[in-house]
């Protein structure tokens, strides 16, 4: 669903993104994991389309996404850590608007339900200016999910939610990658991680450190002890530092 | 696509409308837009009714003016073209807002279908520029055509030179991706440009000096030669492009209109083919732009100026060691010194304002000098006097808006402020010492040269030595007393009326915001006078009154000490109180 090939990304002399690879099928939630500025947004971004990538090749449900874009970015949807909003279109709107950049039809009846499971059911016709943060991020949730993505990219989801809102977050992820989406979620709450990620990547300096599912993660850095916390084996795959 | 455009546009604007609407229901909205309204009738709305112009049209006057515009658009045009190659933006991109990246980047659109986005989306903003323009520059109406003619001539020249600015740093870019001989290409661009230029200059000197030969009539006069310059060969065919892209604007009536509209929807053609058919990947470049939009905005809402956001702040070292022990006041004189230096004082600004200075006075100087002819009085020196003057006026009117960095720049931060172990009115002082320190070095240097060059000739006599010695002490004793009361006037308003003063801080508020920032700065301006003028008026009165009994530089000395202290009590009193309103203000109440 998605294969990443030897991806890089450069500002500039600095390269943010090195020569990865890795793939995600559907059901897979791949957590990528690292220390600040280890190339995560970076990764997320390129493979979403929103930059352009300096090398390498992504397929987006068998789409290339830079020689068949459009059809490549029908499938995905991607979740921002800072929600952005037009200031004047209400939440309704905001789904409209996002429905018919999508071509869904019949958008009502999947946006009710959705606002109704994202609590926004009561602020349907409120302009984003008189939500809360969490809210915000509940509404890109809900513009990102409308159209049903079969591929799913998250950087930092749970930011800005309240207890409530990351226990349905987080059952949602698990409940549309059992349904055959394919989940690539970059954050540093690495509970969460273990929770819902079926794999892991962990990058450094924009490089791959380790990847693989999590027993083949821990197997590799746990040194023979038993059960070693995913947080453990961050800290021994990245040496504990950002440089 | 275009249908979804078309909805995201339109329902945000009536949406916009909606919300602004419904805003006046609060009585600083409604306030706001009567006074944003009244004014914008009797100073632009009015105007409208005056059209009768036609008669200057006819005159050569308004031929020379017409001439005489077009010329400064054309060099305008030049100028900026010209920089787009010299100094192109580091990432250059096309300007997309935040939540249009977050949504469109991502979206099944095709690059090609982003650029007709965006390039549809400035049409708007541009069509509402003309429209406000021509309203604006009713006054103008000698150049010809109706108020119709001349907002459609003033889009055409807006969209093609906003088509022409993006397609060269889209072009530019796409150079620099590529790499290969990319400095080659600008160095090309640039001698091109340059050549163009000096081929202008060269065939409007050519042009002058035949006129200046007499072998044209009315050779001498302005209004002889700028029209017919334009008109003249090779000059007119160098400028063919620029003509072109002028002509709707300049238009006499609808039928010339229509004629000059076939060629310059032509050249505008050209320009949506060539910036829609880029093959630049610009979506970095966007989303750079876009972060400095938001930035700037970010800043405007914290009250610092509209431009601090624009460029990346830097880390910079403290402005004096601080000391870890001492008057508090000074931290913060230390703090907002260094905000300042990051922001409104960059090295850049302070070189470019001393070269803009020493330029603007090489050229006048000779310009003047010449002015006042065989035996008479070098006029240089009272224009600079004036100027100084003006400066002063400035800075103590003005100045407060532009330096911020105080209480008003501080807003987001109250609550910390209020844990600080300080007596408020301690703290109301630490804070406006940053734009009083600065605005005084501004005022001193003003205060230096007026006395240095005052009366030159030697025209007044008791303005000895002496006389100019005590005044520039005395005005540099008061100027800093003199900044702090004009500083703590807007803090003041700031803990008066902090909703008042937060509105007045949005970049794009319309009619209502308009408004009140037109209240607030006249209320700043009448308490400024209220509180200035008694010290200023018993001053002169002391100076008056004693100049003969006990002589000029003793009146001037006892005046400034009869006045500082009246000053510096109402300084006092006035931190006094902005510093008991601010330990009871509740940001997360009153500001809304």
């Amino acid at each position: 669903m998605i294969e990443v090939e030897a991806l890089s990304k450069r500002y500039g002399n600095f390269t943010a993104v090195g020569n990865l690879s890795f793939s995600v099928r559907p059901g897979e939630v791949l957590g990528l994991v690292g220390p600040n500025g280890a190339g995560k947004t970076s990764t997320l971004r390129c493979i979403s389309g929103i930059i352009p990538m300096n090398a390498g090749s992504v397929r987006i449900a068998g789409h290339d996404l830079a020689t068949e874009p459009v059809p490549a970015k029908r499938e995905l949807a991607f979740f921002p850590d800072e929600p952005r909003l037009f200031d004047y279109l209400t939440v309704r709107q905001h789904l409209a608007f996002v429905a018919r950049i999508y071509g869904v039809k019949g958008h009502e009846a999947i946006a009710e339900p959705l606002l109704a499971e994202l609590e926004l059911a009561d602020k349907a016709d409120v302009l984003p200016v008189e939500l809360s943060r969490g809210m915000r991020q509940k509404l890109v949730i809900a513009c990102g999910l409308l159209h049903s993505p079969k591929v799913m990219f998250f950087d930092e989801p749970l930011t800005g939610l309240d207890p409530l809102g990351i226990r349905r977050m987080k059952d949602s992820i698990v409940r549309r990658a059992r349904e055959g989406a394919a989940v690539v979620l970059s954050s540093h709450l690495l509970h969460l991680l273990e929770e819902v990620c079926t794999h892991v990547l962990i990058l450094k300096k924009g490089e791959r450190v380790a990847g693989g599912t999590l027993a083949e993660v821990a197997a590799q850095f746990s040194n023979g002890e038993a059960n070693v916390s995913l947080e453990e084996i961050f800290i021994r795959a990245t040496g504990g530092s950002e440089s | 696509m275009l249908g979804a455009l078309l909805y995201l546009r339109l329902t945000s604007l009536r949406n916009l409308i909606a919300y602004r609407v419904r805003r006046l229901r609060q009585p600083r909205y409604l306030f706001g837009a009567v006074v944003g309204g009244a004014y914008l009738y009797f100073f632009l709305l009015r105007s409208l009714r005056t059209t009768g112009t036609s008669g200057i049209a006819a005159s050569r006057m308004g031929e020379a003016a017409v001439a005489m515009i077009c010329v400064f658009m054309c060099a305008a045009a030049l100028l900026r073209i010209a920089w787009a190659w010299i100094s192109p933006p580091a990432t250059p991109g096309l300007q997309f807002s935040e939540a249009e990246i977050a949504f469109l980047f991502p979206a099944p659109l095709a690059r090609k279908t982003l650029i007709h986005f965006r390039l549809l989306s400035t049409q708007l903003a541009i069509l509402l520029t003309a429209t406000i323009m021509a309203v604006a520059f009713n006054r103008f109406a000698f150049t010809g055509g109706s108020r119709m003619t001349r907002a459609a001539g003033i889009w055409f020249i807006l969209s093609t030179f906003a088509l022409h600015v993006s397609g060269t740093n889209l072009a530019v870019a796409r150079l620099k991706e590529r790499g290969a001989r990319y400095g080659l290409w600008r160095a090309g661009a640039v001698a091109a440009i340059v050549l163009y230029a000096a081929a202008v200059v060269w065939s409007a000197a050519a042009f002058a000096n035949l006129g200046s030969s007499a072998d044209l009539p009315d050779s001498g006069s302005l209004a002889g030669l700028v029209p017919g310059l334009l008109a003249s060969s090779p000059l007119r065919w160098l400028i063919l492009p620029f003509r072109i892209v002028l002509a709707p604007y300049f238009a006499a009536d609808l039928g010339g209109f229509a004629l000059a509209m076939v060629p310059a929807l032509g050249v505008l053609a050209l320009h949506y083919y060539w910036v829609s058919s880029t093959e630049y990947r610009f979506e970095e470049g966007s989303i750079v732009l876009a972060e400095q939009r938001a930035a700037i905005k970010a800043a405007a809402l914290r009250g610092e100026a509209p431009s601090v956001g624009a460029f990346r702040r830097r880390a910079q070292p403290g402005p004096f060691p601080l000391s870890p022990t001492g008057p508090p006041e000074i931290a913060f004189l230390w703090k907002n010194l260094l905000s300042m230096r990051s922001s409104l004082l960059s090295r850049r600004t302070v070189v470019v304002a001393l070269v803009a200075t020493v330029w603007l006075s090489l050229m006048l100087r000779p310009f003047l000098s010449r002015a006042a002819g065989p035996g008479g009085i070098d006029s240089f020196w009272p224009v600079v006097v004036v100027f100084c003057a003006i400066g002063a006026c400035y800075t103590l009117l003005l100045g407060p808006q532009i330096a911020r960095q105080d209480l008003r720049s501080d807003l987001p931060n109250a609550d910390i402020l209020k844990t600080f172990p300080i007596e408020s009115w301690r703290l109301a002082l630490g804070e406006i010492l940053a734009p009083a320190a600065i605005l005084s070095l501004v005022l001193w240097f003003l205060i230096i040269v007026s006395s240095l060059t005052l009366d030159s000739g030697g025209q007044i006599e008791w303005l000895t030595p002496a006389v100019r010695l005590a005044a520039a002490l005395c005005l540099g004793a008061a100027a800093p007393v003199v900044c702090v009361v004009q500083l703590i006037v807007p803090n003041m308003i700031m803990v008066l009326l902090p909703g008042w003063f937060q509105a007045t801080r949005s970049r794009s508020g319309g009619i209502e915001v308009f408004g009140q920032r037109f209240i607030v700065g006249i209320a700043q301006l009448l308490i400024a006078l209220l509180v200035t003028a008694p010290g200023a008026l018993a001053a002169a009165l002391i100076i008056f009154s004693f100049r003969l009994s006990i002589g000029v530089v003793p009146a001037i000395v006892l005046a400034a000490l009869a006045v500082l202290p009246i000053l510096a009590g109402e300084a006092a009193v006035g931190l006094w109180f902005i510093g008991e309103r601010f330990e009871r203000f509740d940001p997360s109440t009153e500001i809304k």
